[in-house]
């Protein structure tokens, strides 16, 4: 089915990556970073919305999650629901202030409240533990009942856990984005003023987008505390929000799939370089540019156009292909 | 002759400034249902600052602007799609990227935007309001084009598709804004056509610079100059009028503004 | 001596630092229509040449001078070879451009000088403090205060009074006017790029005394560059100096009453403004 080819690819990658990867905890970690990059691939590929911010329910995610593990007896399903809850609700607020604002001031904001809550969560020791974070999160079992369904304690049995959620979190975005709503938010992001003037509530239209990235993004931030049993400050920073920004633009906007391969792309590669040279994020910012200015479609664009090539241009657009002619000048007054 | 129908639009002493600059001074205008009421002027004039206050695309200064027999006048323009007002844009404004009938769809689905937010259902069956889009399409002459990304299209298509878009609303009035700018000739007739066609089912307010047309369709035709009603009337009264002879005439010869 | 004059005093110093900050990256976005992400880049090179320069024995004084000037062509080299070529795109892809930018920059400056920081040396002539009966207070933060007022000054001056000004302010209400009238649009852009520039590093130099040169510090600038262009209006040469004493007065008072909270106000103090004036305290609606 045409429909889901997308959501095989991303079933294929999850299977291939244990047969040739060593690291079970990259393996995760890829998987962890494109839902968070998915997210902000929702608001920017999709909305048209430039945001800082994501650093933002990332560490929310994280922190609900170690504080509902180290500090109350909560079984770890609803651990992550909650701070999957979190997360949105945080979207809900920033968003809410943020969305009032359009094209620049938005970004900007995102950034200043993205600073916000890295102050914030700085001075708040007692809920986030301040400069140390927080630490020795424990990675329950999934049991029912008190039966241990499913051992997480390996990095690769742990992988088998993200994974699913992945699965099925990526088939559940999927469905977001052939949705009514998915296919509005395009025309929003095509252009906002029509429809606005065509009937649409642009502000709710943004929210929606908003609270739904802060969800699947502090879901991300769950999974990770879980993974590296910390809650570091970090991930508020304003790095986390810039990585998370580079994996969706460097993969591709506009497709949930292409976030996967942005994930791959930067943390394989960051695995791979930061070994041979600490200094690797300079070749990221040089990256990042060349993208912006000759690969704007990322690597999802850039397999694409090799694709049409290697069809010899099987694909063409449909119907007529004429290039709108030049505005001829309107008459104006009266015809003699 | 035709009969007199009710009013449906009233504008009463509407006033936009911008700034200390004065758009629109005092404008008072009634549009009856199910006519063409045509709104021209030198360039200038107000007349797309007219449109923006009937639409609610900008706010007035001053008066009130009465729909239906709703005071209307604070409310932004989403809000007055669903009541049954829709424009098309001076400047064509579609969705580039995307194929005509979506353009379309996305269009009859504005008078319902609480669909809109369906995070879950596709736009399929029921839901992609097929009947109304397949209707417009056929009544702008778009159905070949339905699946080309409407940035593709020639100007003049993309003219019809503007027009197309307000009527994906089916509004009970339909605003045009210089439906025919830029277009060639062949296209013209297209335009005028489809125009006339309309107000059967529609009431069209229409900004137009092409004299033929306006003459040719109109049942009514306002005409303003720096901010107010200079004249009103039925056509051939309008096409004898001094005052109005003089404010084109004159723009025509000096080449400024009258 | 009253603590709270003094932190106003000191507030009123950053604020105006914060000014110098924020004022470059509010003429380059009324005119190019584009946040540049940058910005922060431009504020750190300046205080690490200032460092280097101090380091290599010449003065603060010719650093001063120096450095501003070479960040200002670096910004007008960067506007015409990079940035130009990506005003056609979506305008997310502007600001990661400069993001790009940003951070190999960054990578750059740990690249030469490390990870930790150095710290910049008050100049001979303003060390020490100057005594008025009760008042004593530091002689660099009282010349950062009075030359900034100057700059201030100067600014105005340029933009309201001189030719290029006015196509600066031109330019910022409709670009297609300007250019008819004949005014290379392109090469305002280029010039206005950096003297945005200048002006950041400019503020770099003058804060390396008090704060050292610290390769995150751009990052931090930006931030706190884009609360005061939020506060104060974007685009609006008054409001980034109401905007800058505002929050610098806000911190530096907050430094006493609640130390590690300081920094937080700042944007406690944004979000406050956005609510009561969502386009800041002397935005225009756009």
């Amino acid at each position: 089915m045409k429909k889901y080819t997308h959501f095989l690819f991303a079933a294929v990658v999850v299977v291939a990556m244990p047969l040739l990867m060593q690291s079970g905890s990259l393996a995760s970690e890829v998987l962890i970073f494109a839902l968070a990059a998915m997210g902000c691939n929702l608001l920017l590929g999709f909305t048209g919305l430039l945001s800082f911010g994501q650093g933002i329910f990332f560490g929310l995610g994280s922190y609900t999650v170690a504080l509902l593990l180290t500090r109350w007896p909560v079984p770890m399903p609803l651990a992550l629901l909650l701070a999957t809850v979190m997360g949105a609700l945080g979207a809900a607020v920033v968003g809410w202030v943020a969305i009032r604002q359009r094209g620049t001031y938005f970004v900007m904001l995102t950034l200043a409240f993205a600073q916000m809550f890295y102050f914030i969560a700085y001075t708040a020791t007692g809920l986030t533990g301040g400069d140390n974070g927080l630490m020795d999160i424990p990675r329950p079992n999934v049991s029912i009942l008190g039966f241990d369904l499913w051992t997480l304690a390996s990095p690769w049995q742990f992988y088998g856990f993200v994974s699913l959620i992945f699965l099925v979190v990526f088939w559940l975005l999927l469905k977001v984005s052939r949705s009514t709503f998915g296919r509005t938010l395009l025309a929003v992001r095509d252009n906002e003023e029509r429809a606005a003037a065509i009937g649409y509530n642009l502000r709710l239209l943004k929210l929606q987008a908003f609270v739904i990235s802060g969800a699947v993004t502090g879901l991300a931030g769950a999974l990770h505390a879980m993974m590296t049993g910390l809650a570091p400050l970090s991930n508020a920073e304003y790095h986390t929000s810039e990585m998370i920004l580079v994996m969706t633009v460097i993969g591709g906007t506009g497709n949930l799939f292409a976030s996967l391969l942005g994930s791959a792309f930067y943390l394989l590669l960051a695995d791979w370089l930061s070994q041979l040279w600490p200094r690797w994020l300079l070749l990221l910012g040089i990256a990042l540019m060349a993208v912006s200015l000759w690969m704007q479609r990322g690597l999802w664009g850039l397999g694409e156009t090799v694709w049409n090539r290697l069809q010899g241009h099987r694909k063409q657009s449909a119907g007529t292909v004429v290039a709108p002619s030049a505005a001829a000048v309107p008459a104006k007054g009266e015809q003699a | 002759m035709r009969p007199k129908t009710p009013i449906l639009l009233e504008a009463i002493d509407v006033e936009k400034h911008y700034g200390k600059f004065a758009a629109l001074g005092g404008v008072s205008l009634q549009v009856r249902a199910n006519t063409v009421h045509s709104v021209i002027g030198p360039n200038g004039a107000g007349k797309t600052t007219l449109f923006h206050m009937l639409t609610g695309t900008k706010a007035v200064s001053g008066g009130r602007i009465l729909f239906d027999g709703q005071d209307v006048t604070h409310e932004p323009d989403h809000r007055r799609v669903q009541r049954g007002i829709a424009r098309s844009f001076q400047v064509t404004s579609l969705f580039l990227s995307l194929p005509v009938r979506e353009n379309l769809r996305l269009g009859a689905q504005g008078v319902q935007p609480a669909r809109a937010l369906n995070p879950w259902h596709e736009p399929v069956g029921a839901r992609a309001q097929s009947q109304v889009v397949d209707a417009v399409l056929s009544k702008v002459g778009l159905e070949n084009l339905a699946d080309t990304p409407a940035g593709n299209l020639s100007h003049g298509q993309q003219r019809r598709l503007e027009v197309g878009m307000a009527l994906a609303a089916r509004p009970k009035a339909i605003f045009l804004d210089e439906p025919t700018s830029g277009m060639g000739i062949d296209d013209l007739d297209d335009m005028k056509r489809l125009i006339k066609s309309l107000r059967d089912e529609h009431t069209v307010v229409l900004i137009e610079h092409n004299m033929n047309i306006v003459m040719d369709i109109s049942d009514t035709v306002t005409v303003m100059q720096l901010g107010r009603v200079l004249a009103e009337g039925m056509p051939h009264d309008i096409r004898s009028d001094e005052r109005v002879r003089t404010a084109y005439l004159g723009n025509m010869i000096t080449g400024g503004k009258a | 001596m009253n603590i709270y004059l003094l932190q106003v005093i000191n507030g009123i110093g950053i604020g105006m630092l914060y000014f110098l900050l924020a004022v470059g990256l509010s003429i380059v976005f009324g005119l190019l229509r584009f946040v540049n992400f940058a910005h922060g880049a431009f504020y750190l090179i300046g205080a690490y040449f200032c460092y280097q320069m101090t380091r290599w024995g010449m003065s603060f004084w010719l650093a001063l001078v120096v450095v501003p000037l070479v960040v200002g062509a670096i910004g007008w080299a960067t506007e015409k070879l990079v940035l130009r070529h990506v005003y056609a795109s979506d305008h997310e892809f502007h600001i990661l451009v400069t993001v790009g930018l940003a951070l190999a920059v960054q990578e750059l400056v740990i690249l030469q000088w490390g990870p930790l920081g150095d710290s910049v040396a008050v100049p001979d002539s303003l060390q020490g403090v100057v005594m008025w009966g009760s008042f004593i207070y530091p002689k660099y933060r009282l010349f950062v205060i009075g030359f900034t007022s100057v700059l201030a000054v100067l600014l105005w001056w340029v933009l309201e009074g001189t030719r290029l000004g006015s196509a600066v302010r031109a330019g910022s209400e409709s670009t297609e006017m300007v250019s008819l009238l004949g005014i290379n649009v392109l090469r305002i852009f280029s010039l206005v790029f950096g003297l945005g520039a200048a002006t950041a590093a400019l503020a770099g130099v003058l804060a390396s005394p008090i704060r050292g040169a610290e390769p995150f510090m751009g990052i931090e600038a930006l931030a706190v560059a884009f609360v005061v262009v939020v506060v104060g209006g974007l685009g609006s040469f008054s409001g980034a100096l109401l905007g800058g004493l505002m929050i610098g007065i806000v911190q530096s008072v907050m430094s006493t009453l609640w130390p590690e909270g300081a920094r937080l106000m700042i944007y406690v103090a944004m979000a406050a403004v956005l609510l009561l004036r969502p386009h800041g305290l002397l935005g225009r609606k756009e």
